[in-house]
């Protein structure tokens, strides 16, 4: 997967490079929007990381140059501007996530991988299968082994995120914000509760665990 | 207008003073328009003084000229009748009587015949009518010579005889002369008032956008305590000034807001970042002495950050809501349905943790807020119930209206409450009680409820929970209220 960092921050963007390479992405770096919108033109990019304030063109117009251009590489700005509106603005200019500066970098790499793989998930389907487990978004059915699993409503949109993104770390923050839509971190730990109340579910009965907790990032479903 | 003069003398000298001190006052817009004003005003005072003159100079010399040819025909219908002996009578006759015209009749070669002049004052003996204006020198009973202005009309009579007939016209146009002068003087004074009012509102105009323009000046020198100063008059000027102070009252109060926001930051921030930089230190000297355990240190560290930046977030919140004095892009909506979506959120939290969860949720109300900051509220509220409630306890989320029409949203937990004298401070930056020291968190949780719920113009109330039931309680009920949407 190739991803371009655009980000004026020298350091930051050394650190960004240097996680995503150890875990085998290659990386390319762009110092301001200038420079980043011409490697963003030429293309062959997964994910752009681009930072919303830069010198010379910021985020916002850089990512709305591309948007217009037709260009529809999944984007996920960075910014220290934290505010709802701020968001808005950010989404609303094309960018497909935000994240927050300071961010763990455990939450940056989920994000982007989650990002590379809305691109290839293109074509609508009503059911979702990751190894034995089975979701039926029409009759909002959940079968795991051809054993039917009784969700709440809540806790079926949170399965449906993880089996879209089966295989890559989600963090709390992501689940919140992409299944309770909030944009808070809460003090306790709210998601847990209800990740353990999913697994218990999912998994109990079952020899082998689906739904793994990582370390220092979140979640994730394996199949 | 000689009279005048002295008058007129202090407003010169005021003109004069103005245009030394105030030289930027001729720059004016004000005065600008006084000059054109001024100009049409003196066109308009032209026309009507020129309307004046001819109505009464003019009219003085027609009717002089009108008297002369009433006499002069009155002689000639006499010459008409009896030839040149009856009007030569006729004339002798009229010199004598008290008349006041001067006549003279010559033979065709401009001979006198008879007259009260000597001669004709006209070189032109011509036919026809001939006008003239001349002086006449007469002589005083007392000796002296005197001038006087006459005017006279010669014609040349069907016989060839030539008769001239004048008149002393010496008051009427000393009259004439007086309405002129006095004229030229109104026109003058006119102009010299317009002048000098015309500076006098400007100087008073400029005087006052001056006093606006030196606040502007003072506020943008960073003195955001400058005023411009209200007469009192409730003038269109004072509109603009009491505007303009109002605007800066608010510039200052939100500067004065991020200010305090700013140093607030700065003092909330020191003690968590003293912390961390306190951990590390232990940590390196531990490792350097081969006692610690590096990862184990590094961790830590990571931990006591990411804390440091939670409490960043808080503070950065609560200031932002502070600054602002209101809730960012408020909506209607239902507050019920938002708390049943946190109940939905925390009601596994609280069955996690062995406490019973109820919702007493008033559907179908409205209240105008920031829905995302208000759920960060009720997070807090709900967060804190569970965090200091025992398992066993309970926790209620609440959404009523008060009689008041004041919406409520209230948090009651079974845990050990807050004594009365310590509820006002709990909700003061990072208090925490004595006892909730074990617990994990920033101390800012209620204070961002609080900012909350000023931003939105409501209040925060804390009071006593259920009581003391089983060993548990008092228990602490804190309740967010809005003003009514309507």
């Amino acid at each position: 997967m190739r991803i371009l960092i655009i980000e004026d921050d020298q350091e930051a963007a050394e650190a960004m490079r240097r996680g995503m390479t150890e875990a085998g992405y290659e990386c390319e770096l762009a110092s301001d929007g200038e420079f980043g919108l011409e490697a963003a033109r030429a293309g062959g990019f997964d994910v752009l990381i681009v930072d919303r304030m830069m010198p010379r063109r910021d985020g916002v117009s850089v990512v709305e140059a591309l948007r217009r251009e037709g260009d529809a590489t999944p984007v996920l700005f960075l910014s220290a501007l934290g505010e709802i509106d701020d968001r808005v603005v950010g989404l609303k200019a094309g960018a497909d996530d935000y994240l927050v500066k300071p961010y763990a970098f455990p939450e940056l790499m989920a994000r982007v991988e989650a990002l590379s793989r809305r691109r290839e998930t293109g074509a609508v389907s009503t059911t979702l299968k990751v190894g034995d487990l089975e979701m039926n978004l029409l009759t909002r059915e959940v079968h795991r082994a051809g054993t039917e699993v009784d969700l709440q409503p809540r806790e079926f949109q949170l399965l449906e995120f993880l089996m879209r993104h089966a295989g890559q770390s989600v963090t709390r923050t992501m689940l919140l914000e992409k299944v309770w839509e909030y944009h808070f971190d809460p003090q306790t730990n709210v998601i847990d509760v209800h990740i353990s109340r999913l697994r218990s579910k999912i998994d109990k009965g079952f020899d082998r665990a689906m739904l793994q907790t990582v370390r220092g990032a979140g979640y994730r479903l394996d199949p | 207008m000689d009279d005048a003069t002295p008058a007129l003398g202090g407003e010169r000298g005021t003109v004069r003073t103005a245009m030394m001190k105030l030289p930027r006052l001729f720059r004016t817009t004000t005065f600008r328009l006084t000059l054109l004003f001024l100009a049409l005003f003196a066109a308009a005072a032209a026309a009507f003084l020129g309307y004046i003159y001819v109505a009464t100079a003019g009219e003085v010399s027609r009717r002089a000229d009108n008297e002369i040819t009433r006499e002069m025909n009155s002689l000639e219908a006499t010459y008409r009748q009896g030839g040149v002996a009856l009007l030569n009578t006729a004339i002798i006759e009229r010199s004598a009587g008290d008349r006041p015209f001067l006549y003279l009749l010559m033979d065709s070669t401009g001979k006198k015949i008879s007259g009260t002049i000597p001669a004709s004052p006209m070189d032109d003996t011509g036919p026809g009518e001939n006008w003239e204006r001349f002086t006449l020198t007469d002589t005083d009973p007392d000796g002296a010579e005197i001038r006087r202005p006459a005017r006279g009309l010669q014609k040349r009579l069907s016989g060839g005889e030539i008769l001239f007939v004048g008149a002393d016209v010496g008051e009427s146009e000393a009259f004439v002369v007086g309405i002129a002068r006095a004229l030229w003087g109104a026109g003058a004074l006119i102009i010299i008032l317009g002048l000098a009012g015309g500076i006098l509102v400007s100087r008073n105009v400029a005087s006052q956008m001056q006093g606006m323009t030196e606040a502007v000046a003072a506020v943008r020198g960073g003195d955001l305590r400058a005023r411009v100063r209200v007469r009192g008059v409730r003038d269109e000027y004072d509109d603009l000034a009491e505007g303009l102070n109002d605007m800066l009252d608010r510039l200052e109060q939100s500067m004065g807001g991020l200010r305090h926001a700013g140093d607030a930051i700065a003092h909330d921030l020191r003690s968590p970042l003293t912390r961390l930089r306190a951990r590390l230190e232990a940590g390196l000297i531990e490792v350097e002495n081969g006692k610690g355990d590096a990862v184990q240190a590094l961790e830590q560290a990571l931990v006591d950050a990411d804390n440091v930046l939670a409490t960043f977030n808080a503070v950065l919140a609560i200031a932002r809501l502070q600054a602002a004095g209101r809730a960012p892009d408020p909506k209607p909506f239902d507050p019920g349905q938002l708390a049943s979506d946190m109940a939905e959120l925390y009601e596994a939290v609280c069955e996690d943790k062995g406490l019973d969860f109820k919702a007493e949720l008033t559907p179908r109300l409205t209240v105008n807020g920031a829905r995302e900051i208000l759920a960060q509220a009720l997070a807090n509220l709900l967060d804190n119930a569970i965090k200091y409630t025992p398992a066993g306890g309970a926790v209620m989320l609440r959404v009523r209206r008060r009689s008041s029409g004041e919406v409520e949203f209230s948090v009651t937990d079974t845990g050990p409450g807050v004594p009365d004298e310590d509820r006002d401070r709990v909700v003061q930056r990072f208090v925490r009680l004595e006892n909730s020291r074990s617990e994990p968190g920033s101390g800012l949780g209620l204070s961002l409820v609080a900012a909350v719920a000023e931003a939105h113009g409501g209040r925060l109330e804390l009071s006593e929970g259920p009581g003391v039931i089983d060993g548990f309680g008092p228990g602490l009920r804190v309740a967010l209220i809005l003003p009514r949407s309507d």
